[in-house]
């Protein structure tokens, strides 16, 4: 199904509905930072320094306490939300898996843009591919949309490439909600780490079809990595079946594990579930 | 171990192209998945649990080689040598008697035999060796011990079924003596239907064991065919056919006999019914006049049950000549003796013909031979005439290559012939004879012999035979005995008989036809189904090997058509219940009969099927891949 049809716009609708409903105080789109700025709102004092600006002293208060503090108030900017959508082959078999990808971007970016958060989309696969500029309001939506709809799940998967290209175009610390299904030879942690050092904010989205988790059995089959085009002779017996989903359970408690450690959201969406439960998951974590 | 199918190791030359399936077609389905990476992982995980997975994938493949492997190994019927003596020998001896023909509800008692005596040859131990034996009147080796399949099966090929009567312990004996210094474990299988009455002694010094092949068998069969004369005020030329037919079996049956001019116009049939141990007569009354060349016909009967079909054919046939080839035409060259004389024209049977050497040389080269018998007295031509004769009291130095030594009065009576056609109910005690030249001629058999050599004697030639009589029967008291009367009588008999054969012999059902026929030609013979034999003279005779059938046997020689007409009129062989009981030559037993059972072997077909399905497999394993 397409972005743009107006099905799922009414979805979109919806899901905004809902999130204003169950999360009224959460001033949608008004975020406050964790910057100090020049709003009308105090926030704090600190100790005057030679060189800040002299019109932030307090002076009342420097009457009071004979110091000469600046008075610090609370910055109110829009929140930068970058939405790394994996495009790899790997989301593209089967199909649907890029679908919830799109879907579950669309979705954030909505939310964001209707609460006039700066959206901008980040595809990546073995490399960052183009971005799109950064958008803000409501009016935005359709470029959003249009931007997620038009993309293709393509070659390999190197997060690790793609979120130092992403932090070398030094964006303005945010949001990044990395939409993938995390299946990277070279692993997930070391680029989700550099994000957290830059001072941006990862949400992890994963993606998972039911196939995946639990394959049906019988048959000697030939598997063929989508991504790099390696061929393994398997027989999906009793014995096979049981190591792979000891596998795939460990996956996904090591990366589960990995966000809990790291004071990370991790929402995973399976594609024969609606989106919208993850996302409201994220919002109301959030 | 060896092997007994050898050949069945080219089995394993499916090898090749099953490996060559595997490794060149063998395709799993493809599947493309996102990663493969969990899957990696996993199989790292099993074979680190199991190092001897990494058969796993080329299990089939070897499960399939293991199953050739041993699929061909079965098939070529591995076997212990030491299981069977080696060099132990089988002697299979067949009953090959008319019986043997009879038809059971699964086949021809004669082709189970064949069977069986494959299976025997298929079964033969490593080592062993086999021998075939036809029971027939006269016990013939077809094969001699042999371990050669192919001889084996082409001896079996040969077994048919030959004219009445087994000789079944001439042929036991020529096993057993054949197998004396065989090792141990050699034995005699006897495959027959034991149809014979009494009891057969068997060869003790080899284990025999006897296989009885068919059931009791219910038969209705001509037991007696006789056609002879009633001329009647209406027509000289009537006869009766006199039929006797016999059930064997138990209860009743209907049967239709039917009477017929062969090749011709059908003349009666009656329905009677039969019953056991009831043999029925039934006489039919019919005009038989004699060809435009005075020949007779031959008339045949036929035997039809009523209801169903007769298991036993050979005697539900029969041939006789008619009454009208009995007219014996005799010429009579030269002065004979009134003794002679009279008793020929005693004859009613006879056409007498007096003429004399020089009127014969007379006749035109190019007139009709004269075909009757030829009763010389005195002179004789140089040359014996086709057909039979008769010489008496002859006055040269030689009769047809025979020379005759000078009279000897009043010899003494040695001995005579007593089984010779021509002597039967003849006896010479007390006779008194003349002078008699003695015959010595080499070619020439003596019937009566006295001091001074052969008196009588016999000068058997292809196309005909000689009866020498070598003294003046009046010159004595022989003629006046009644042995002189029933000794020409007997002479005439032979001479109508065999003139109605043609000059072929008679002979039992089955028996090889000898036809006279010149040095170096053919002979052709139709028998009665309508098959043709060709057989080359040797030594002035045809020795044609015809089927055991009955009817008329044409011969045809140098463009004359000659007939032989055989049958099957005989009790013993109708008589389709087993009844033999045998036993030990030496008195130490009885020889229990048992039921012959083929045992076929189901595994080839078991090693076959798992073949089959082992190709099946493969075939669809690398075409189509298996299911996911």
């Amino acid at each position: 199904m397409s972005l743009l049809d107006p099905t799922f716009l009414r979805r979109l609708a919806n899901l905004r509905l809902l999130a204003k409903r169950r999360f009224a105080g959460a001033s949608a789109g008004a975020r406050r930072s964790t910057r100090r700025g020049s709003s009308a709102e105090f926030a704090d004092h600190r100790p005057y320094y030679p060189g800040d600006d002299v019109r932030r002293i307090d002076w009342n208060a420097y009457a009071r306490l004979e110091e000469l503090v600046l008075r610090l108030f609370v910055a109110e900017e829009d929140l930068s939300l970058y939405l790394l959508v994996d495009t790899s082959a790997s989301l593209g078999e089967p199909a649907q898996k890029l679908e919830v990808a799109k879907h579950l971007a669309a979705g954030l970016g909505y939310v964001a843009l209707t609460g006039s958060d700066r959206v901008s989309v980040w595809p990546f696969g073995d490399r960052l591919r183009t971005p799109t500029a950064p958008v803000r309001g409501r009016k935005r939506v359709g470029a959003l949309l249009r931007a997620l709809d038009g993309l293709e799940a393509t070659g390999e998967t190197d997060l690790a490439r793609s979120v130092d290209e992403l932090l070398a175009r030094r964006p303005r610390p945010g949001l990044v909600a990395v939409v993938s299904d995390f299946l990277d030879p070279a692993g997930y942690a070391r680029p989700i780490d550099r994000l957290i050092s830059e001072r941006h904010e990862p949400v992890l989205f994963h993606v998972v079809h039911p196939e995946e988790l639990d394959p049906t059995p019988g048959g000697d089959l030939v598997l063929v990595d989508a991504e790099r085009g390696h061929e393994l002779e398997v027989t999906l017996d009793e014995r096979s079946l049981r190591a792979y989903r000891a596998r795939v359970r460990a996956f996904l408690e090591e990366l589960a594990g990995y966000a809990k450690k790291r004071g990370l959201f991790y929402g995973r969406v399976s594609t024969e579930t609606d989106f919208e439960e993850a996302l409201l998951r994220y919002l109301r974590a959030a | 171990m060896d092997l007994l199918s050898p050949w069945s190791l080219a089995w394993l030359g499916l090898l090749a192209p099953l490996v060559a399936l595997y490794v060149l077609k063998r395709r799993r389905q493809r599947k493309v998945v996102g990663s493969t990476l969990l899957w990696e992982a996993a199989l790292r995980d099993l074979r680190a649990e199991r190092p001897w997975q990494r058969l796993r994938p080329h299990l089939s493949l070897i499960l399939q080689a293991l199953v050739l492997v041993a699929g061909a190994i079965a098939l070529a019927r591995p076997a212990g040598g030491g299981q069977v003596p080696a060099g132990a020998r089988l002697a299979v001896v067949v009953d090959v008697s008319s019986s043997m023909a009879a038809r059971e509800p699964d086949g021809a008692r004669i082709d189970r035999a064949r069977d069986l005596a494959r299976s025997l040859a298929r079964d033969l131990p490593p080592g062993g060796a086999m021998m075939l034996v036809a029971a027939g009147a006269e016990p013939e080796v077809l094969a001699a011990p042999t371990a050669d399949r192919a001889r084996l099966e082409t001896a079996i090929d040969r077994l048919r079924v030959r004219g009445p009567g087994a000789d079944l312990e001439g042929a036991v004996a020529l096993a057993a003596e054949r197998l004396r210094d065989a090792p141990a474990g050699s034995r005699i299988v006897l495959l027959t239907d034991a149809a014979i009455a009494g009891n057969v002694p068997l060869d003790a010094t080899v284990p025999v064991e006897v296989s009885r092949v068919g059931e009791p068998l219910v038969n209705h069969a001509i037991v007696t065919l006789d056609v002879r004369a009633h001329p009647t005020e209406e027509s000289s030329d009537r006869a009766d056919v006199f039929v006797r037919v016999a059930r064997y079996g138990e209860g009743t049956g209907d049967v239709r006999v039917r009477a017929s001019i062969e090749g011709g116009r059908e003349l009666a049939t009656r329905r009677i019914t039969l019953s056991e141990g009831e043999p029925t007569s039934v006489v039919m009354s019919a005009d038989l006049p004699p060809d435009a060349s005075a020949r007779g016909s031959v008339v045949r009967v036929t035997l039809e049950p009523v209801d169903g079909e007769d298991p036993f054919t050979l005697d539900d046939v029969a041939v006789a000549p008619s009454p009208a080839s009995r007219r014996l035409p005799v010429f009579l060259v030269g002065s004979a003796p009134a003794s002679v004389t009279r008793v020929l024209r005693a004859d009613r049977e006879v056409e007498l013909y007096v003429t004399s050497l020089e009127r014969l040389a007379e006749r035109e080269d190019d007139a009709p031979p004269l075909d009757g018998l030829f009763v010389y007295a005195g002179a004789t031509p140089d040359d014996a005439p086709a057909g039979d004769s008769v010489v008496v009291a002859p006055t040269g130095a030689a009769v047809f290559g025979v020379a005759l030594e000078a009279p000897v009065e009043r010899p003494t009576l040695v001995s005579w012939e007593e089984g010779d056609p021509r002597l039967r109910f003849v006896r010479f005690a007390d006779v008194h004879l003349g002078a008699v030249r003695p015959i010595a001629g080499g070619s020439a058999r003596a019937l009566l012999t006295t001091d001074a050599g052969a008196a009588i004697a016999a000068l058997p030639r292809p196309d005909g035979e000689t009866t020498l009589v070598a003294f003046d029967p009046d010159d004595g008291d022989w003629a006046t005995r009644p042995g002189f009367v029933v000794f020409f009588r007997n002479v005439l008999e032979r001479a109508r008989q065999r003139r109605a054969a043609g000059g072929i012999p008679p002979g039992p059902l089955g028996a090889p036809l000898r036809v006279p026929v010149p040095e170096g030609q053919r002979a052709t013979v139709r028998t009665p189904g309508g098959a043709t034999v060709v057989a080359t003279s040797r030594g002035g005779v045809a020795v044609v090997d015809v089927p055991a059938e009955p009817g008329v046997f044409v011969a045809e020689v140098d463009g004359r058509e000659r007939f032989a007409l055989r049958n099957l009129v005989d009790p013993e062989e109708s008589d389709l219940r087993p009844r033999a009981t045998f036993t030990r030559s030496d008195g130490s037993g009885g020889v229990a009969t048992v039921e012959a059972v083929e045992h076929r072997e189901a595994w080839p077909w078991i090693a076959g099927a798992l073949l089959a399905l082992l190709g099946i497999e493969v075939l669809w394993g690398t075409r189509k891949g298996a299911p996911a």
